[in-house]
C-alpha cells in the first residue's frame, strides 16, 4: 500500500466521518458536553456520514455525473464545512478553544482523571481493544474479498458501478435475458445498494478497483458501533471504566469480528445500523426532543437501506419506541401487531407467501438442539446469551420498570422474531447447518449486550446492601467527559 | 436517569462491602476446577491416574492393505478403494488393551455415507478379526472408546482402518493414536481442542467454533456452569456470614461472566493473531493482480485476465459455464464488469435460443462442452451455435459466439 493509498484511504473515511459527526455535533441535543457525548458524535456520525455518501451517490447517479472524487466528495465536503460552522457558531468556539478541547479528549483518552488500579485498568483495556482492532484492519487491508456472499451479490454490484462510474439496475434471470444488456445480472440482482456503495466510494477515492482495501468501511462501522456503545452506556449513568468494560463486550462478540476480518457481508453494517437506531430512539423516548426524534427516524430507516430484514428490524424499533413513549397506547398496538403477526404466521401453515425474498411455511419442527449449539456452545458470541438470560432472571423486575420498558421490548421483540422464524419456519433449515441464524442473530447481539449491561446494573445497584450517594466518586460521576 | 442512576449511588457499599473482585476470581478459579474435575470424573474412560504413555503411528507407518493411494507429506491419501469399494490401512501394534480404551484415528475428508470401521486383533484370539463402527462428523472420525468392548482385551497385535466407500474422492489419514485417556490426558485433549487453531473457511462467516471442529466439552458450557456454581457458593457463603445473598450474587454473577468472557476472547484475539499473520504470510505487500494469483483460485484468475485482453473494452454480454457453484460465482466476479451471466445454483448451460451473435461464452472446468474448430461450431446441450475460439488453455475455453 503505497503513501497515496493511505491519504486515499483517510479522504475516503473522514469525508463522511466529517460530514456525519458534523451534523450530529450541530444538533442542539448534542450540546451540553454530556458524558459520551464526543464518543456519541463520533459513533452516530459516522454511521449518518456513511449513509450519506451513499444517498450523495445515488443523487450524483440519477442527475447524470459520473461518480468521481470530485462529484462525490464535494457535496461532503460542503456538508462538513457547513455543520462545522454550526457547530462553531452555536458554541462560540475559537481554534484556541477548539484546541483546548481536543487536547482535554485526549487527556481524557488516555485516562485523565483516573488513578491507581483504575487507570491501569483503563489504559489496558484500551490497549486489548486497540490490539482487536489492529488485527482486523490487518485483515482488512491484506485479505482479497473472501466470504462466499459477498463475491456472488453484494461486490458484484460495485465492482459494475465502479467501472461504469454511476448505478445501472441488476435484474432476475427473465428480465436481464429480455433486457438484452440493458441491465445486469447477479445472484440477488434487488439487495439494497447502500454497500456496495460504500465499496465504490471507496475504490473512487483509491482511483482504482481493489477488492481488499474497498472493505475498510467495514472496519470503521465496527469502531463506530463500539463508540455508540461507550456512549450508550455513558448516557445510561456508567462510570468510565464500566462502559469501556461494556464496550468490550460488545466489541468481542467473535461473529463481529469475523464479519469485519472478512467483509463483505451487510450483516456488521445491520447490527450498527440496528442499535444506532434503537439508541437513538430510546433517546428521544427519554428526553422527547425534536432532533433526538430526526435522528432515530434518520437511522430506522437506514436500517431498511442496509439489508432487506432492516424493514423487520426497524419495525421493533418502532413499537418499542411506542411501549415506552406512551405505555398504555404503545403496549395496545404492539399487542394487536403481535396478535396480527401470530395469525399471519399461522396462516403460513396453508400458505407459503414469499417475504422479503425469503419463503415462510409454518412447519412446527424446531431445530432446538442446533439453536442451543449455536447461542450456548459454540464460540459465536462468548457468553453473551447466557448472561442475557441470567440478566432476565436475576434481573426481571428491573427490566420491567419504566424507565427499561422500552428497551426491554425491544430485545423482547427481537428476540421473539429470531426464534418464531427460525423455530416454527421453514427457515429452521439455517440453523439446522448453522448458516443464517447466526448472521440474523448478529444484527440483535450487540444491542442485547447493551440491554444486558444496563440492566443488571440496575439490579446489581439495588442488590448493593447499604445503598448511599457518594458525591463526586471517579466511577460514577459524569465528571470527565470522555 | 432515576434514582438508581443517580452517580455513586451503592458504589460506596459495593465497594467496601463482600464479596471482593480477588475472592471473586478465586471462587471462580475454583469453580472452573471443580466444574472440570467432575467432568473428568465422570467422562475420563482410562485410569483417572495411568503412567501409560500415549502411543502413535505416523502414516508413514501404516500399510495400505486394500486400495490405493500412496504417503504424500504426513498424510496417506486413499485416491480409490479396490473393486469390492472396500479400502484398507493397517499397522501392527503390541500393547495391552486395558492400558488404552482409546483409539484415535486422525481422519479427514471422509465421503458422506462412507462405512468406516476400526478394525484389530489380539494375542487372545489370533485368527479373529474384530472391529467396531467408528463416527463421522463433518467429515472427520471421532476417537472411539473401546473399553467395556467384549473383544478389546490382551495385547493388541495390529490396528487397521477400513473404509467403504464409492471412490471419486480423497480420504486422509495423518496416522492413529492409542491413548491411554486417565484424567491428565484427557484434559490435554480437551485443552488441545479448544486452542485448536480456527482458521479462515467457507463456514467462518457464519459460523465461529471455537477451537476443534468438533468439542466434547465446549468451552462456553464448561465456564457458565463455572460461573453458576461460583454464585451459587458465594451466595453460601453470604448467607452463612449473615451478609446479603443478593448482593453476593450480583458480584458474582457479574464477575463470573467478565472472567469467563475474558477468558474465551483471550483464546479469539489468540487464534485473530495466528490467522492475521497467515494473511500477513499469504498477501501483504502484493497489490491485487498478485493476491489474486496466489489465491485459491489463482488459475481461474490467470485465466480470466487473458480472456479481459481479448475481449472488447466495453461490456460485453457473458455467460459462465462451470461445474461447480464456486467457479462459476468466481469466474463472474472477475469477468465483470462485462455483463455476466451465471446460474449461482445449478450447473447449467447457457438457456436455448438466448445465445446471439456478439455474445461470449465463458468455459471453464465444463464437461460436455464440444467445439469444432473447422466448421466453427460450438455444441452444448444438444444445440451448435456458430461461434469462434478466441482463447483456450487446458480446461477452459472462451468463445464468441458469430452470426448464424
Amino acid at each position: 500500500m503505497s503513501p497515496m493509498d493511505v491519504l486515499a484511504l483517510l479522504a475516503a473515511i473522514a469525508l463522511p466521518w466529517a460530514a456525519g459527526s458534523g451534523i450530529v455535533a450541530a444538533l442542539p441535543a448534542s450540546r451540553g458536553g454530556a458524558p459520551g457525548s464526543a464518543a456519541w458524535i463520533a459513533g452516530a456520525g459516522w454511521l449518518l456520514g456513511a449513509v450519506l455518501v451513499t444517498l450523495v451517490m445515488r443523487a450524483t447517479a440519477r442527475l447524470g455525473l459520473p461518480f468521481g472524487r470530485l462529484s462525490i466528495g464535494v457535496p461532503l465536503a460542503l456538508v462538513a464545512t457547513c455543520a462545522a460552522a454550526l457547530v462553531a457558531r452555536m458554541s462560540n468556539a475559537t481554534w484556541r478553544g477548539a484546541t483546548l478541547q481536543a487536547r482535554d479528549g485526549l487527556a481524557s483518552l488516555l485516562g485523565r482523571g483516573l488513578t491507581g488500579i483504575r487507570r491501569i485498568a483503563w489504559l489496558a483495556l484500551l490497549a486489548w481493544l486497540g490490539v482487536r482492532f489492529a488485527l482486523l484492519l490487518s485483515e482488512v487491508l491484506w485479505q482479497p474479498l473472501y466470504p462466499w456472499d459477498a463475491w456472488i451479490q453484494w461486490a458484484t454490484k460495485a465492482k459494475v458501478w465502479y467501472s461504469l462510474g454511476t448505478i445501472v439496475p441488476f435484474e432476475f434471470t427473465d428480465q436481464w435475458l429480455a433486457g438484452n444488456g440493458a441491465s445486469y445480472f447477479d445472484a440477488s440482482p434487488h439487495y439494497p445498494a447502500t454497500v456496495p456503495l460504500w465499496q465504490v466510494w471507496t475504490c473512487v477515492a483509491l482511483g482504482r478497483w481493489d477488492d481488499s482495501l474497498m472493505n475498510v468501511f467495514w472496519w470503521q462501522t465496527a469502531l463506530a458501533l463500539a463508540l455508540v456503545a461507550y456512549a450508550t452506556l455513558r448516557q445510561f449513568e456508567f462510570g468510565r471504566i464500566g462502559a469501556l468494560v461494556g464496550t468490550w463486550l460488545v466489541a468481542s462478540l467473535p461473529l463481529a469480528n469475523v464479519h469485519v476480518a472478512l467483509a463483505g457481508y451487510a450483516d456488521l453494517p445491520m447490527a450498527a445500523y440496528y442499535t444506532v437506531a434503537a439508541v437513538a430512539a430510546l433517546r428521544w423516548v427519554e428526553r422527547r426532543r425534536r432532533d433526538d426524534a430526526a435522528l432515530a427516524v434518520f437511522f430506522v430507516a437506514s436500517c431498511a437501506l442496509v439489508k432487506t430484514p432492516g424493514i423487520v428490524w426497524a419495525l421493533t424499533i418502532v413499537g418499542a419506541a411506542l411501549v415506552g413513549a406512551w405505555p398504555r397506547t404503545g403496549l395496545r398496538v404492539v399487542g394487536i401487531a403481535a396478535a396480527a403477526f401470530a395469525v399471519l404466521l399461522l396462516a403460513t401453515s396453508r400458505y407459503s407467501p414469499t417475504v422479503l425474498g425469503y419463503t415462510i411455511h409454518l412447519t412446527f419442527a424446531p431445530s432446538w438442539g442446533a439453536l442451543g449449539d449455536s447461542f450456548f456452545m459454540l464460540g459465536n458470541w462468548n457468553l453473551l446469551w447466557y448472561a442475557v438470560i441470567g440478566t432476565a432472571v436475576l434481573a426481571r423486575r428491573e427490566a420491567l420498570e419504566r424507565p427499561m420498558q422500552a428497551f426491554t421490548t425491544l430485545i423482547a421483540a427481537g428476540a421473539a422474531f429470531l426464534l418464531i422464524v427460525f423455530g416454527v419456519t421453514n427457515a429452521r433449515d439455517w440453523v439446522a447447518d448453522q448458516t443464517t441464524v447466526n448472521r440474523a442473530t448478529l444484527h440483535l447481539a450487540p444491542l442485547a449486550a447493551l440491554w444486558a449491561v444496563v440492566v443488571f446494573r440496575r439490579y446489581a445497584l439495588r442488590a448493593a446492601p447499604q445503598a448511599v450517594a457518594e458525591p463526586g466518586d471517579a466511577e460514577g460521576a459524569p465528571r470527565a467527559h470522555a | 436517569m432515576d434514582e438508581l442512576s443517580q452517580p455513586g449511588v451503592g458504589v460506596a457499599a459495593a465497594r467496601e462491602g463482600w464479596p471482593r473482585p480477588a475472592t471473586i476470581a478465586w471462587v471462580f478459579a475454583g469453580a472452573v476446577a471443580a466444574m472440570l474435575l467432575l467432568y473428568l470424573a465422570l467422562n475420563a474412560p482410562g485410569h483417572w491416574f495411568t503412567q501409560a504413555p500415549q502411543l502413535g503411528w505416523s502414516a508413514a507407518q501404516l500399510s495400505l492393505a486394500r486400495g490405493s493411494g500412496s504417503v504424500q507429506g504426513d498424510e496417506m491419501h486413499i485416491t480409490a478403494p479396490d473393486a469390492t469399494g472396500l479400502a484398507l490401512l493397517s499397522v501392527d501394534t503390541g500393547f495391552r488393551s486395558a492400558d488404552y480404551p482409546v483409539v484415535a484415528w486422525a481422519a479427514v475428508d471422509i465421503p458422506p455415507g462412507a462405512d468406516v470401521r476400526l478394525l484389530w486383533r489380539t494375542d487372545y484370539t489370533p485368527g479373529k478379526v474384530s472391529s467396531v463402527g467408528l463416527v463421522v462428523e463433518s467429515g472427520r472420525v471421532l476417537p472411539v472408546l473401546l473399553a467395556g468392548n467384549g473383544e478389546w482385551i490382551g495385547t493388541i497385535r495390529g490396528l487397521a482402518f477400513a473404509v467403504r466407500f464409492a471412490g471419486g474422492e480423497t480420504v486422509r489419514v495423518r496416522g492413529v493414536v492409542a491413548k491411554p485417556s486417565g484424567m491428565a490426558g484427557t484434559l490435554g485433549d480437551r485443552i488441545a481442542e479448544w486452542l485448536a487453531f480456527e482458521g479462515w473457511s467457507g463456514t467462518s462467516i457464519n459460523s465461529v467454533t471455537g477451537g476443534a471442529d468438533i468439542q466434547d466439552l465446549p468451552l462456553p458450557l464448561l465456564l457458565a456452569a463455572a460461573a453458576l456454581l461460583a454464585c451459587l457458593v458465594l451466595a453460601l457463603i453470604a448467607r452463612r456470614r449473615g451478609l446479603s445473598t443478593r448482593h453476593a450474587i450480583a458480584a458474582g454473577f457479574a464477575g463470573s461472566v467478565l472472567l469467563g468472557w475474558a477468558v474465551l476472547d483471550a483464546r479469539w484475539v489468540i487464534n485473530l493473531a495466528r490467522q492475521a499473520d497467515i494473511t500477513a504470510r499469504l498477501y501483504a505487500g502484493k497489490d491485487y493482480t498478485h493476491k489474486h494469483l496466489d489465491d485459491v483460485d489463482g488459475a481461474l484468475f490467470r485465466f480470466i485476465q487473458h480472456a479481459h485482453a481479448v475481449m472488447p473494452t466495453t461490456p460485453a454480454r457473458v455467460f459462465v459455464v462451470a461445474e461447480a457453484h464456486y467457479f462459476r460465482g468466481r469466474a463472474a466476479f472477475h469477468l465483470y464488469p462485462h455483463n455476466v451471466y451465471f446460474d449461482p445454483y445449478h450447473d447449467a448451460l447457457p438457456p436455448k435460443g438466448q445465445l446471439h451473435a456478439g455474445d461470449w461464452v465463458f468455459v471453464y472446468r465444463r464437461r460436455g462442452i464440444q467445439y469444432d474448430a473447422t466448421r466453427q461450431r460450438l455444441r452444448m446441450d444438444g444445440v451448435e451455435y456458430p461461434a469462434e475460439m478466441k482463447l483456450t488453455e487446458p480446461g477452459s475455453a472462451l468463445f464468441l459466439i458469430l452470426p448464424p
